[in-house]
């Protein structure tokens, strides 16, 4: 394996987790529905994912734990502010926080207990094609999921009904409502949606990239995930560029150490948030100012009032 | 904890007898302890340590003391959580991170009652006292193994912070290294954080990736060594023992050991003689140990345990001269050590280190 496949390998490990949680919450947000607190989903992901994994033995077992368990905590999140139509921001912001702290305690028993990861699947005849045959077709399955949960929800968005009527939830929750759409429904989809990508995402850090359990393991990785959504401008394809983009300057610069490049590592571990403002700064110049944000998005919906 | 009313009034009391008697505690008959921890107590390494010591301390000292921990606190936090442990009675405070050091060093006058204890700190004040022990005793043997065990010649290093406990950790590795053949070589990488798993297994992937066989950690999470048994290369584990992580890949850890000196500092407080003081405790003190050898051959053990003996003895000294700067220029010719000041305050690598200082 060269050197060159080795970091385009580790780069797509390191940007799959805010893939994965990223097109979940862009779901959400393109229904209208700020949710802040993928930070607490995701970990709450890692959590019971590796509790159920080290419980039953099975890690299929796990990951459907930790998609339950992200989706759960949406379920709450969607009570407070599609139920009680409450501030979205304040209640995104507790989720993260209440995530954090009820991980630590279903986390607790499972503190050093070690487990083997995931291994990769190499797919038959696609992963001997030159080059791009190992790096993209000798993954873990997660990988494969985030490739597939794209092309889904890209497809989903722009070529389905279902897809339209959602994005009209969130342009103008009003609009749909008048046209007989149920936007809480809709909308409480979508946030389950966003929990069980969140989850998914968690699971990926405690099975697959780093198969054991501390707390707070996910340093922040919900809240990059959010960074990106924005960054894409709630376009599926470019939340891969967005992901992809940070994953890799992160790893990049890591190598860029090890080689010895003479750079201050304070400034290198800047240099991912850096480029990302960087790059969203030309973005938005090239066209020429403007918010791509759904219209509604954060605004909560009384219907009937 | 409940803080009662009695509690309370013994507390006034307390504080009243000390502000008698500055800086020299009288005899408790009780004693709270308060604890605060830079990672959560599961990170499996150096704050799980911390917490392992603290319970030493109940289990030994029994009924006559208590103990209140606070994990996780950013160094921004540390005033109020130090303040909120003097106001509910906590009369001695460990708190465990050198990134609360000058934190500490800025509290601890405006409570004067309260005694403190910074780990890996490096200046005393009348109610604060350091402690810390010589892991580079354990990186120098680290060092040794890392040259037996390496094909490509080439260590990798997950460092934390440009702080001088790291650097001269990494200088020490080094010195080991070359005891043993002086071709090795270093690649260090800065991950800013002493806890982020994610990133700490990426930059052991990046390290292996460029061709690094032996993996050293200066952070506390078992990632590194997890992804080195993955991988198929070597790696020492940090703070505990970190077998169980990676039966493949564990050479050996420093395993840290603070109980004995907890039960001994909370002692002092209860009768009376607690004195700041400046505690450096080596392989010989029993603060820290290496953990059993594994997947070294008999020569290899055998010599590790030699060398490891050696130092503990002080027959072997990892700051013997002579010892030269990158660029050259020379800190002590050979014959002289360095002393303990200058271990805590170098800031340079070594001739020879071929890597940036940040």
């Amino acid at each position: 394996m060269t050197l060159l496949e080795a970091i385009l390998l580790t780069v797509i490990t390191a940007s799959t987790p805010l893939l994965i949680a990223a097109i979940g919450e862009l779901v959400a947000e393109r229904a209208g529905v700020l949710n802040l607190g993928v930070e607490g989903m995701m970990i709450m992901g890692a959590a019971a994912g590796i509790a159920v994994a080290i419980t039953t033995g099975s890690s299929a077992a796990g990951v459907a734990a930790a998609i339950l368990a992200g989706m759960a905590l949406a379920a709450i999140f969607a009570l407070l502010v599609l139920g009680l139509a409450t501030n979205q921001v304040a209640a995104g912001l507790a989720l993260a926080i209440f995530g954090l702290g009820l991980s630590g305690v279903v986390g607790a028993p499972f503190v050093g207990v070690p487990r083997e990861g995931i291994g990769k699947i190499a797919v038959p005849w696609l992963s001997e094609i030159p080059f791009l045959g190992p790096v993209l077709f000798r993954q873990d399955p997660f990988v494969y999921a985030s490739f597939a949960l794209v092309i889904g929800v890209a497809w989903f968005l722009g070529r389905t009904r279902a897809g339209l009527v959602l994005r009209a939830c969130g342009e103008s929750a009003a609009a749909a409502h008048a046209l007989g759409f149920k936007v809480l429904r809709i909308r409480f989809l979508a946030l389950l949606f966003g929990g069980a990508c969140a989850g998914l995402a968690g699971a990926y850090l405690s099975l697959v990239l780093t198969p054991f359990w501390t707390s707070g393991m996910t340093s922040g990785r919900g809240w990059i995930a959010l960074a990106i959504v924005v960054f894409a401008s709630w376009l599926p394809w470019r939340a891969v560029a967005g992901a992809y983009l940070f994953g890799g300057v992160t790893i990049l610069q890591l190598h860029a150490q090890g080689a010895g490049v003479p750079v201050p590592p304070q400034a290198m571990a800047a240099l991912p948030y850096v480029i990302t403002i960087l790059a969203l700064v030309l973005i938005m110049r090239a066209r020429g100012g403007g918010s791509a944000a759904p219209a509604a998005l954060g605004t909560p919906f009384v219907p009937d009032r | 904890m409940t803080i009662t009313r009695r509690r309370t009034i013994q507390g006034a009391a307390a504080l009243a007898g000390a502000a008698a008697l500055p800086g020299a505690a009288q005899a408790q008959s009780r004693l709270n302890v308060g604890f605060i921890l830079i990672g959560p107590v599961g990170d499996f390494g150096w704050s799980t340590m911390h917490d392992v010591g603290r319970r030493r301390m109940l289990e030994v000292l029994g009924d006559r003391v208590t103990a209140t921990q606070v994990e996780s606190v950013a160094p921004p936090d540390f005033d109020r959580v130090a303040n909120q442990l003097a106001r509910t009675g906590s009369r001695l405070i460990f708190t465990t991170s050198f990134s609360y050091f000058q934190p500490t060093v800025r509290v601890a006058p405006t409570l004067p009652n309260v005694m403190f204890e910074n780990a890996t700190g490096t200046s005393t004040l009348p109610n604060l006292s350091i402690y810390n022990a010589r892991f580079y005793e354990g990186r120098y043997v680290q060092g040794v193994i890392a040259a037996r065990k390496s094909r490509s010649k080439t260590i990798g290093y997950i460092a934390s912070f440009p702080v001088p406990e790291v650097i001269h950790a990494i200088n020490t590795v080094m010195r080991g290294a070359w005891s043993v053949d002086p071709q090795m070589k270093i690649r260090v990488v800065w991950v800013s954080a002493w806890f982020n798993p994610a990133r700490e297994a990426d930059a052991a992937r990046a390290l292996i990736d460029q061709g690094c066989d032996v993996i050293c950690q200066h952070t506390d999470s078992p990632a590194p060594l997890q992804l080195a048994n993955e991988r198929g290369v070597f790696g020492f584990g940090q703070a505990s023992d970190m077998t169980r992580f990676a039966p493949r890949a564990h050479l050996t850890s420093n395993v840290n050991n603070w109980g004995d000196y907890y039960v001994e500092r909370a002692r002092a407080m209860l009768d009376g003689t607690w004195r700041p003081g400046d505690v450096w405790g080596g392989l010989n003190s029993g603060m820290f140990r290496l953990a059993p050898f594994t997947n070294m051959t008999p020569e290899e053990t055998s010599e590790a345990e030699r060398i490891r003996d050696a130092i503990a003895a002080g027959t072997l000294h990892p700051f013997e001269g002579p010892i030269a700067r990158q660029d050259g220029t020379e800190v002590i010719p050979a014959g002289q050590r360095l002393t303990d000041d200058q271990i805590r305050a170098q800031n340079y690598f070594y001739r020879g280190v071929d890597v940036a200082m940040p």
